[in-house]
């Protein structure tokens, strides 16, 4: 990993929910490296959104209580005041939403949506904020930037709209760009192009991007790095190979055996991962995949197993208790379910 | 890019399209006063003849007076006559004259109409000032005792009716208080020769500056009492749909983009919330006309509320179809103005 730039400490995300606290997410510690793209993986509930939105306050209100510590750029944004906060929203730290639709405001043309982004930070005059705004539009590939500019979010199609939207997260070079699954409401042919394009700016602009995403075959295609998250922990983390071929932990071992495969024997049921994931307020001790868990143990019940190295690569951490040999005979037992 | 080819072109035919319903409605309305006076139990003739024999006529004289009143008012006629005569003035925007005066009811309504719109539109900017704030305060401050009283309040104001609130009112400022007048539209001392027949106009091409307080005095205690129960609505209306927007997700992106909370309401929530905002005005004016009818007998305010209740009390059917026939009018337009502040704020309705 290259030089760091954000650094997130004992991240801690709770929702006030009718019954109690919900821990969205229960301490996290991550380094994002400069220049690099995380993918974020998890089930829907599993934290990821709530993490990314927390590093910059997006999730903020009287419900949410975010504690822990983000540091990015000599200061912490957990404990910054809002004012503080938002002389880095935008700038310094963008959002790509899923689903532009909605994340567009309906009645402003794009080009002005784009425009308001470099307005609000930087001295520009109306007119040079919207020649600027019809560059960006071209530069994320939309092929008529003049007209599209003049457009509102309604007339464009899905695909084009998530370019206005990764667009405006373009708008001021931030340092970091998180993108909550950019590509989940196109078809597979956008989608490609939207990775590309976001492949390009980590390229170009030297972008750290944050890729929110439970789709495995997007991380295969542009990720570095992974984070596997469950239950608001992550419980693996590597570079993408590390994690994609050499899983340790049973959840990411699931998550992998449960993605249909080219090469592989046809199947007429994909295996999938027995139960659900924990969803209330309540957290027993322990592992929280141990309910679901084939190769559950005693000592899985007894305590939250930290994020650590354990038997792989040198930057490839996870939080299972299970020795070499249960890692070795729960990857067989799973190959097997597959065929 | 052929998804962004801008529908521009609709726009038009839509506002057309609109327009030419306007007569079609109206048509139908005549059409309904037309006969909703003629079954009403009474006619002009009974009400003349009774009142022009100063009490000591005999019931045989009433009916015979009777009959030469309908025979000169052009009622003994069929009411298939009577309505098409009726509908051919109509087409040569005639209304004819009143039963009683024989004044020209173009005239009266040309009196009449101004003062009703003065009061009208000074309640709806009213309500709309007092609505709007107490909606957006309301919305920001959700479930704090603001909010809790605001929605109070505008519940009360919006279930009282207008009568007791105008009699409140008129007892309260006028009598007690004396700090406004609570009758008519201009003191009667005042020299007021109408041009336009509204005081604001006629004050500014007549350089009469000295009109409008006194205009005003007499506008405030009618037009808040018709705005009080329409400010309570607006005040839900705004709150709810300020609140639904403030959930939406490009709100987030607004507050993702760094702008502070005030940039954001203004830009992003106000003009989005207000679609359902402007369809309840136009449809809350139809309720104000109603109400208006209402303050204006309450405080002899001579605008077509009061010409339309003294035509019904004294079965001058002409004033009371030309008057229904100028509400009526006045409400549609004000909802094809509705319609075209839609297409204005939501482009994605302007496709045709």
């Amino acid at each position: 990993m290259s030089e760091a730039l954000l650094e997130i400490r004992g991240l801690t995300v709770g929702f006030d929910v009718p019954g109690g606290r919900l821990p969205a997410v229960a301490g996290i510690d991550l380094t994002l490296g400069k220049g690099e793209i995380l993918a974020l993986v998890g089930e829907s509930g599993s934290g990821k959104s709530a993490l990314s939105m927390s590093l910059v306050g997006l999730n903020r209100g009287p419900r949410t209580h975010i504690g822990g510590e983000v540091l990015f750029g000599g200061r912490d944004l957990v404990g910054a005041g809002e004012k503080e906060l938002r002389e880095v929203r935008g700038k310094d730290i963008a959002v790509v939403f899923q689903d532009a639709l909605a994340a567009l405001n309906p009645t402003q043309r794009v080009g002005d949506q784009v425009a308001e982004m470099i307005r609000t930070h930087r001295r520009i005059s109306k007119r040079n904020a919207s020649k600027r705004a019809e560059e960006l539009l071209g530069e994320v590939g939309i092929a008529n930037p003049g007209q599209a500019a003049r457009a509102y979010p309604h007339q464009l199609s899905g695909g084009m709209r998530q370019r206005v939207m990764i667009a405006i997260g373009l708008a001021n070079d931030p340092a970091v760009l998180i993108a909550d699954e950019p590509t989940t409401a196109l078809d597979v042919t956008i989608q490609a192009q939207v990775l590309r394009l976001l492949k390009r700016l980590q390229r170009d602009h030297g972008t750290t991007i944050v890729l929110i995403t439970h789709d495995l075959g997007v991380v295969a295609e542009v990720a570095d790095r992974v984070a596997v998250m469950y239950a608001g922990r992550i419980i693996e983390q590597g570079t993408r190979d590390e994690v994609l071929f050499d899983p340790q932990h049973p959840y990411t071992m699931g998550l992998l055996s449960s993605v249909p495969r080219v090469d592989g024997p046809a199947v007429s049921r994909l295996p999938a991962i027995a139960g659900s994931p924990l969803t209330g307020v309540a957290r027993p001790d322990g592992c929280a995949f141990a309910p679901r868990c084939t190769f559950v143990h005693e000592a899985c019940q007894k305590q939250t197993p930290p994020l650590q190295r354990r038997y792989a690569g040198e930057a490839h951490l996870d939080a299972c208790v299970l020795d070499e040999a249960g890692r070795a005979r729960a990857r067989g037992a799973l190959e097997e379910v597959a065929q | 890019m052929k998804t962004a080819i801008l529908h521009k072109a609709g726009t038009p035919w839509l506002i057309a399209k609109r327009l030419a319903a306007v007569p079609l409605v109206l048509l139908g309305l005549s059409t309904m006063v037309f006969i909703a006076m003629r079954l009403l139990p009474g006619s002009p003739a009974t009400s003349l003849a009774a009142g022009g024999a100063s009490g000591n006529s005999s019931a045989a004289e009433i009916t015979e007076n009777a009959e030469k009143i309908n025979a000169a008012l052009g009622l003994d006629k069929s009411l298939p006559e009577q309505y098409f005569s009726f509908l051919g003035d109509l087409l040569t925007l005639d209304l004819g004259t009143s039963f009683y005066g024989g004044n020209s009811i173009t005239a009266l309504l040309g009196e009449a109409l101004p003062a009703t719109i003065e009061l009208t539109v000074a309640a709806m900017l009213i309500a709309v000032l007092i609505g709007m704030l107490t909606g957006i305060v309301a919305a920001l401050r959700k479930d704090t005792w603001i909010d809790t009283t605001t929605r109070a309040i505008g519940t009360v104001s919006f279930s009282l009716p207008w009568f007791a609130l105008g009699v409140l009112s008129i007892v309260i400022f006028g009598v007690w208080l004396r700090w406004l007048p609570v009758i008519g539209r201009l003191p009667n001392e005042l020299d007021y020769q109408p041009f336009t027949n509204f005081v604001l106009l006629d004050a500014i091409f007549q350089d009469r500056p000295e009109l409008i307080l006194p205009w005003l005095e007499h506008l405030l205690l009618p037009a808040v009492t018709l705005a009080l129960s329409m400010a309570g609505f607006i005040t839900r209306i705004v709150r709810a749909s300020v609140l639904e927007v403030l959930g939406d997700d490009f709100v987030r992106t607004a507050r993702m983009k760094g702008l502070s909370g005030g940039t954001i309401l203004r830009r992003h929530v106000l003009r989005n919330s207000s679609l359902p905002i402007v369809t309840v005005l136009g449809l809350q004016f139809g309720s104000l006309l109603g109400g208006s009818v209402i303050t204006e007998t309450v405080f002899s305010y001579p605008g077509v509320g009061n010409l339309l209740i003294n035509g019904i009390l004294q079965r001058d059917y002409p004033i009371v179809q030309g008057a229904a026939l100028a509400i009526a009018l006045l409400f549609t337009l004000v909802n094809v103005v509705v319609d075209l502040l839609y297409l204005a704020l939501d482009p994605r309705l302007r496709k045709a």
